[in-house]
């Protein structure tokens, strides 16, 4: 589904990403994990065929996002860390207006507005204007928008980062529907626990570069991490995180070339 | 030129929302309305007061015209703000980054914002002057229809260009409050075309209004291409990361335009196009001077200043001073048309040979084409070629500054299209100096 081959992205002199590879099958997440300024939000712009990538390929459904990139986004659908959601418009309005650029149809959009509000408890609120919203409830419709078009690839930026407990369990459990449904998620977060709900795969940026791509396994073996032996359990994908970041203190952090 | 790809039914999805958000803002709306019919009702009635209490009818006229301009500059000028909060408070608020993860194209999203603009601003444009006219004209028993539909157009193009200028505006304002500042470009520009019209009402040549209009229309059209050119997905969402130590940026794209630029034949060449523009200058100032002086569309008395200026110019304090006054006089002709060239889009660079080529005509026609032809040999023979390669260039920087690519880079074009000219003058300068000396001593 997805693809990316040497991905690098420079704007101007500051090169944000670089010679990132990896690949993401239908109905698998990948989970981008990295601190902040890694690079993971230029890598989902890239992905997304928002950004055109300075060397590398990107490729959605088998569409290189260089050659096509309006072709890519309509296969997308992306989740930016803020939802940029319009204040003067009710939650309903909105989203139909984004259904009607993704070409939804006008009746198959309405059930689905109405299913996907249902889902994340956001009827009766439908009506109101987004500018009344909280925080979690704006990043609700954020993603709800992002999915409402049934994309093939998801790209969220941090989906849960202002959800209650209880809301995030709900849009895990969503996305992972979406999975089951054959859709391929990549997905940034910073929060630990999201990304072992969430992840088939794991990557771990740092300064654009990609120290480590794989599986829970994969990346305990990268990691070097034994048992812990506190509590004679496996190490925790926080521990694992940590160790691989560590080995890799001497990337430097500006990445001017 | 291209056409860019469009799918009118997605930029109308775009302009409906924004029409929308913008006629949402009740306390907004009522500013604007309010405003666009307080100022038509106070003008047309004071005109009214003008013409009962005795003003002349001249003056009334003309007045009642000017009226009709500034009631329209108002509301234009909300096209500004409008347009600001449309693209660069889409920006801030980070909307319009989602608009730009979608399928749309650049040009559908930027038509659909620049046709919310234009209407809501146009209705208001357009609804203040019907309201001024239904109020100043009935009883006057005057009613000019052409210059008010010169003003209509001049209006939409008038709009249209600071719509356009707010979306240039946009690709290097991150905030609104940076925006509201970089406005002040647009805005005094406009508001002495405003003051240009009312001139030409004012002193009776309202015939000129078509050709005003005309050339709002050519900056309108130039202005909304370069918006739409800049306006991308890489120059609104990737820059922010790259406009780090602005002016140690600066300082280097200088230094290595000026070390990398190509050597004064290799840059004749390169940027022939424009220099034949330049050479083309010359004919054609000749043959306008030589018909405006021989069919006297402008009174000699017009143009004897110039040439007397001109003449008087090569001084009278020996040699060596009217060497050094031609030498300053054409050095400085030479680096004002390079610093004009980007705000006259390189027509500075075009009348460096039209302007000489007219007043020769015009002298011709009004002597003879031996006496003018005396003015300018043999030093013509050195300088017409330094000032066709100086005007080339300076079409060059003009056409450069007009030039906006989606990848960016702009103020490093410009300032490698600069960096050309400063080469060139280490070769043009020396010319002028020689051409000096031929037109003292030889000429």
């Amino acid at each position: 589904m997805l693809e990316v081959e040497g991905l690098a992205k420079r704007y101007g002199e500051v090169l944000a990403l670089k010679d990132l590879t990896v690949s993401v099958e239908e109905g698998e997440c990948l989970v981008l994990l990295g601190r902040n300024g890694a690079g993971k939000t230029t890598a989902l712009r890239c992905m997304a065929g928002v950004l055109l990538p300075t060397a590398g390929t990107v490729k959605v459904d088998g569409i290189d996002a260089a050659d096509d990139p309006a072709a890519v986004r309509a296969r997308v659908g992306l989740m930016p860390e803020v939802p940029g959601l319009y204040e003067r418009m009710s939650a309903r309005a909105y989203l139909d207006h984004f259904g009607a650029i993704y070409d939804v149809e006008p009746p198959v959009r309405r059930r689905r507005i109405e299913e996907l509000l249902e889902v994340f408890e956001l009827t009766d609120a439908g009506d109101r204007w987004l500018g009344t919203f909280s925080k979690g409830m704006r990043q609700k419709v954020a993603l709800i928008r992002a999915t409402l078009h049934r994309p093939r690839l998801i790209l969220a930026d941090e989906p849960t980062s202002a959800l209650d407990p209880d809301s995030a369990r709900r849009a895990w459990i969503y996305l992972k529907d979406l999975q089951r449904d054959g859709c391929a998620l990549v997905i940034c977060t910073h929060s630990m626990e999201e990304a072992e709900h969430l992840a088939g795969d794991i990557g771990i940026l740092s300064a654009g570069r990609a120290l480590a791509v794989g599986n829970m396994v994969e990346l305990r073996r990268r990691s070097g991490l034994k048992m812990r032996q506190e509590v004679r359990d496996l190490p925790t994908l926080q521990d694992i995180y940590l160790a691989i970041v560590d080995n890799h203190r001497d990337l430097a952090e500006v990445r001017t070339a | 030129m291209t056409w860019p790809k469009l799918e009118r039914r997605k930029a109308a999805l775009v302009a409906r929302r924004d029409l929308r958000d913008a006629v949402s803002e009740l306390r907004l709306i009522v500013a604007m309305v309010a405003l666009t019919l307080a100022i038509p009702i106070a003008s047309a009635s004071g005109v009214r007061a003008l013409a009962a209490f005795g003003g002349g009818t001249a003056v009334v006229n003309r007045l009642s015209l000017v009226g009709a301009f500034f009631v329209v500059f108002i509301p234009a000028s909300f096209s500004l703000v409008l347009a600001l909060e449309s693209f660069v408070g889409e920006r801030e608020r980070t909307t319009l980054e989602v608009l730009l993860s979608t399928p749309l194209r650049e040009a559908e999203i930027y038509a659909g914002k620049v046709a919310a603009v234009l209407t809501v601003s146009l209705s208001l444009c357009y609804g203040g002057l019907i309201v001024y006219c239904l109020i100043a004209f009935p009883g006057l028993g005057y009613f000019p229809l052409g210059i008010l539909l010169a003003l209509a157009l001049s209006t939409i193009c008038q709009v249209a260009a600071m719509v356009a200028g707010a979306v240039i505006i946009s690709l290097n304002a991150r905030t609104m409050r940076a925006a509201n500042v970089m406005a002040s470009f647009i805005i005094l520009p406009m508001s002495v075309a405003l003051q240009a019209e009312a001139a030409l009402i004012l002193l009776g040549r309202a015939d000129f209004l078509w050709a005003f209009a005309l050339l709002m229309a050519v900056v309108a059209v130039v202005l909304l291409r370069m918006g739409l050119s800049g306006f991308s997905r890489e120059a609104l969402l990737a820059r922010d990361v790259g406009l780090r130590q602005p002016l140690r940026r600066a300082t280097r794209a200088v230094r290595s335009s000026l070390k990398m630029r190509p050597g004064i034949f290799r840059l004749i060449w390169m940027r022939r196009t424009p220099m034949l523009l330049a050479a083309a200058g010359l004919p054609l100032g000749v043959l306008a001077g030589y018909l405006a002086g021989a069919s006297n569309a402008i009174p000699p008395a017009v143009i004897r200043p110039a040439l007397a200026s001109l003449v008087k110019s090569s001084g009278d304090g020996g040699p060596i001073y009217e060497v050094a006054t031609i030498f300053s006089h054409n050095v400085l002709a030479f680096l004002l048309v390079a610093a004009l060239a980007v705000t006259t889009a390189g027509l500075s660079g075009f009348l460096l040979t039209f302007a000489p080529g007219f007043l020769l005509g015009f002298a011709a026609a009004l002597s003879s084409w031996t006496l003018a032809l005396t003015g300018i040999v043999p030093n013509g023979l050195v300088e017409i070629p330094a000032a066709i390669i100086a005007g080339g260039l300076a079409i060059h920087i003009g056409a450069t500054a007009i030039h906006m690519d989606a990848r960016g880079g702009w103020a490093d074009r410009v300032l490698a299209a600069t960096a050309d000219y400063v080469r060139a003058l280490r070769w043009l300068v020396p010319a002028l100096a020689v051409a000096s000396v031929l037109e003292v001593f030889i000429g």
